[in-house]
């Protein structure tokens, strides 16, 4: 919450972090989508960067940097990457998003 | 020989991301699921190697209202044995005293035990008190942040983790544990145990008919807890400042910033 | 494992459900299996569902979680703050809006309700195989056998690329979809858009939204919140970027659009799910195996008619159809006799609907589409419209806005094409 006027916060983008904090997820502790990154430092375009909806791939220089934490299971990602360097699997267990209104 | 186990499982509302209606300034409930505890998964998990290793049964008890069968066919699902549904109206709005009280006597009337597991502490109330106060019920020998459990026949080296040091001690059976949060990972659901859940259904569902407990000792009446307000603590903004330059520079800026900001 | 069951199938989305419901209701012995929690807690999509089909595969909508009622469609081409919007008001009542977690919910349950066994929270890996046959399914370490499987998993269909029997997922074969779903005033809602109690909008746009990349937009009114999201193809996405998708759909949110709409509104929720995209990509080169039936969005079999999208009412009348073909196989599961399932869907309107329909994906990929064509029209009629004191003249304004854009034989050649394909 910012000590914006009303009027002009809600012609503001909502950050990303604080749209998903809108959804539930039960987190697997065990990553269901494994990276490995040393194939991220030749990839072009890094598309799973601006594609992943839920901004799990960020760029840190030439690095990808990824959380799983608030992936939504759309799989996108492992479409887009060029490199197969994307290991992806549903989470078990009924974990991971839980969409309610959607 | 093997180890009958009961553990205490809590269905709590999953409010990993608690969202607050920025207009009313409380917590948006609508359409909130529910999630076994966490911190019981990992009670669950210490009871099923137990059981592995030992041989044996493990009983999953739940206090709630009936939509947490769900939370104990997950529990089957991972392989628990036998599920007991502890469900009544008068057994609503209970503190931890009568909660504890209907744990309590439902464990007695289960009967044959050796061991009790229980979570740390729930992710929705988080006293921590449930183990301690079933175990002086029950008048049984009680260990928190256990980390494993050796069975010796005719009682149990359990280990538990401080901060600073592991201790074990040695008790008689039967006995209540609770198992230290994060201490293990909780095993995932198989499709043969969860076919199992659904097909044979091994869940009884209680009421105060079958415990006969008195309506003065357990739900609102039998708790001695007011709660005289609940407020929120607000939400501190974060900065996010992403510090540009090398390592050195970006670490000096960081520095810099918490000086200013007053943190160290 | 001792069970055993006639049909497994894999996915409780409105595919499987149906699947599971019509033959549970014959009385086959049917395990249906969702990894969600839930039937319907990974299910996710626009926002309007065509009524009839899913009549007909459910025996009746009972107490289908129905929203409102759509009676009025809006289309508007968007070129920045410009946008051109034609709206049809109709006696409607042919689709409805809802949440597809809800209703995925309820035909689960219609399942349920006719015996079919539901198992949630498992994930299916893969097919059994024996004898170059299907012979039920592999979850882990635990395989369940039955007579044959229906593949409902839908558009990330792991378990049929896993199993060798589709290719890979690539650029071509899907979109992504993306939404917010906002909680605003149900008065507010009927107010905006002169609405009755259950009656509802769809609009759809496309143009400058999605930065020039094939892909659109679009809002529907839920009984009290909105959901407005973004497709984009992911054929174009790759090297055509700008911004974050995320950002798109935000800015569309507090752009000149929909601000008005949403501003009082709370966010309720934030999904994203993949779309079939080029119907003759993602078709599976067949849609029964020996021992399998392949239903839904897993078979491509959505349509997407350029204004809107069907998918449940498909889905949902796919998983019938496989029912009956396993009905009338009489316990003879192998591929030549359950090939009476792709006969009765081509025979169907959703064969029919993919035939009809199957060019527009070619249109989509038209990037003048998106940027010239919307700049063209918005262009033309700011100078029909907006004049201090002298109009113009429509050719002369229809020659200015196009000056600089598109050629006209270029027009001509891409008006054909849209003749053509439709
Ligand atoms: C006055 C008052 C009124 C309340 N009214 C309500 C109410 O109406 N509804 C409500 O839901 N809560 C209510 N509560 C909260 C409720 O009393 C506690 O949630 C409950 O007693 C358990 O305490 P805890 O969550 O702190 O468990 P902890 O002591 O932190 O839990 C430790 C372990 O005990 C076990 N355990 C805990 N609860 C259960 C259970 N129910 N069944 C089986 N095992 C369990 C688990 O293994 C858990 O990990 C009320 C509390 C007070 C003080
Ligand atoms: C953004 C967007 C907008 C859309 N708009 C509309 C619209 O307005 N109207 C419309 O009619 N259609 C629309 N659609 C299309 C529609 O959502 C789909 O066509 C429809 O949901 C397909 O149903 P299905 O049962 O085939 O697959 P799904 O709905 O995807 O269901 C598949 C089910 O299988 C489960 N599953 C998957 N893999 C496994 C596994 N390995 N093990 C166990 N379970 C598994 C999933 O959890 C899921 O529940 C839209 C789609 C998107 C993404
Ligand atoms: S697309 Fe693949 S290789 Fe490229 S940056 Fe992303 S994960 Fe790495
Ligand atoms: S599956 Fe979707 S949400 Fe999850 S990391 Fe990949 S792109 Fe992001």
């Amino acid at each position: 919450m910012s000590s914006q006027a009303p009027e002009e916060r809600k012609r503001r983008k909502i950050r990303l972090e604080d749209l998903l904090n809108n959804n539930i997820w039960d987190v697997d502790p065990r990553p269901h989508i494994k990276l490995d990154t040393s194939k991220c430092r030749d990839c072009n375009y890094k598309p799973c960067v601006l594609l992943c909806p839920t901004g799990c791939y960020t760029t840190h220089g030439d690095d990808v940097l990824f959380s799983y934490e608030g992936c939504v299971e759309c799989g996108t990602c492992r479409v887009v990457c060029p490199e197969e360097a994307i290991t992806w699997e549903y989470p078990r267990s009924g974990r991971g998003i839980h969409f309610r209104f959607s | 020989m093997g180890l009958d186990i009961i553990v205490g499982i809590k269905y709590v509302p999953n409010t990993t991301n608690v969202n607050i209606d920025p207009k009313t300034g409380t917590l948006v409930r609508e359409g909130v699921p529910s999630v076994v505890n966490p911190h019981d998964l990992v009670a669950v998990e210490l009871a099923l190697r137990l059981r592995d290793r030992y041989g044996g049964s493990v009983t999953a008890i739940s206090m709630a209202p009936p939509h947490a069968v769900a939370g104990l066919e997950h529990v089957l699902g991972m392989g628990v044995d036998r599920a007991i549904l502890v469900s009544d109206r008068v057994f609503a709005g209970a503190d931890t005293l009568a909660t504890s009280y209907v744990l309590a006597k439902t464990i007695e009337k289960i009967g044959r035990y050796d061991l009790i597991v229980m979570g740390q502490e729930t992710i929705d109330s988080s006293t921590g008190h449930i183990g301690a106060q079933v175990a002086s019920w029950l008048d049984l020998p009680y260990v928190y942040y256990a980390i494993d459990v050796e069975y010796t026949g005719d009682g149990f080296i359990v280990t538990r983790e401080l901060e600073d040091r592991v201790e074990r001690y040695r008790l008689a059976k039967p006995a209540l544990i609770s198992a230290k949060m994060y201490s293990l990972e909780p095993r995932q659901v198989t499709l043969r145990d969860k076919l199992r859940a659904v097909i044979e259904r091994p869940i009884e569902t209680w009421s105060n008919k079958d415990l006969g407990l008195d309506p003065n000792c357990v739900g609102l009446r039998g708790s001695p807890t007011i709660v005289s307000k609940v407020e929120f603590t607000p939400k501190v903004p974060r900065k996010n400042i992403i510090f540009e330059g090398d390592l050195r520079e970006a670490v000096r800026k960081l520095v810099q910033a918490l000086v200013e900001e007053g943190v160290i | 494992m001792g069970d055993r069951f006639d049909v497994i199938v894999i996915g409780a989305g409105p595919a499987g459900s149906s699947a599971a419901y019509n033959l549970a209701k014959k009385g086959f012995r049917v395990a249906l299996i969702e990894r969600g929690r839930k039937p319907g807690s990974k299910n996710m999509f626009g926002g309007r569902v065509y009524a009839k089909p899913l009549e007909e595969a459910f025996d009746g909508l009972g107490k289908a979680p129905i929203h409102r009622w759509v009676v009025k469609e809006r289309l508007s081409i968007v070129n920045k703050e410009e946008y051109v919007t034609v709206e049809y008001t109709g006696r409607g009542r042919k689709s409805f809006t809802t949440y597809l977690t809800d209703l995925t919910d309820w035909m689960a349950g219609r399942a349920v309700d006719a015996g079919a066994t539901l198992i949630t929270e498992v994930v299916v890996d893969r097919l059994l195989m024996r004898d170059g046959r299907v012979a039920g399914i592999v979850s882990g370490d635990d395989e369940l056998e039955a007579d044959v499987v229906v593949d409902a998993e839908g558009v990330n269909r792991l378990v049929l690329e896993r199993s060798g029997l589709v290719e890979r997922l690539t650029l071509r074969h899907v979109a992504l979809g993306v939404k917010e779903v906002i909680k605003v005033d149900k008065g507010d809602i009927e107010k905006f858009f002169g609405l009755g109690e259950d009656e509802g909008l769809a609009w759809v746009f496309m143009g400058s939204v999605s930065d020039g990349l094939p892909g659109g937009g679009f809002f529907y009114t839920n009984r009290d919140s909105l959901s407005l999201g973004l497709v984009i193809y992911l054929e174009g996405a790759v090297q055509g970027m700008r911004r974050h998708i995320y950002d798109m759909v935000e800015e569309l949110r507090i752009g000149p659009l929909f601000s008005r709409y949403v501003e009082n509104g709370r966010i309720m929720e934030y999904s994203a799910h993949m779309i079939p995209a080029d119907p003759r990509a993602i078709r599976p080169p067949r849609l029964v195996w020996d021992g399998l039936i392949v239903t839904g969005d897993a078979a491509g079999l959505l349509i997407n008619m350029g204004y809107t999208y069907r998918g449940v009412d498909t889905a949902a009348y796919s998983g019938m159809l496989a029912a009956k073909a396993i009905e009338e196989a009489d316990g003879d599961y192998s591929a030549s006799r359950l090939k009476r399932y792709e006969e009765m869907l081509r025979n169907s309107y959703v064969g029919r609907d993919l035939e009809k329909f199957r060019g527009v994906h070619d249109l989509y990929m038209n990037p003048r589409l998106f940027n010239e064509y919307p700049a063209l029209l918005t262009g033309l009629l700011r100078r029909l419209y907006e004049f201090d004191y002298e109009g113009y003249k429509f050719s002369k304004a229809f020659s200015e806005a196009r000056r600089g854009l598109v050629s006209l034989p270029r027009i001509f050649l891409d008006l054909l094409e849209v003749y053509r394909k439709l």
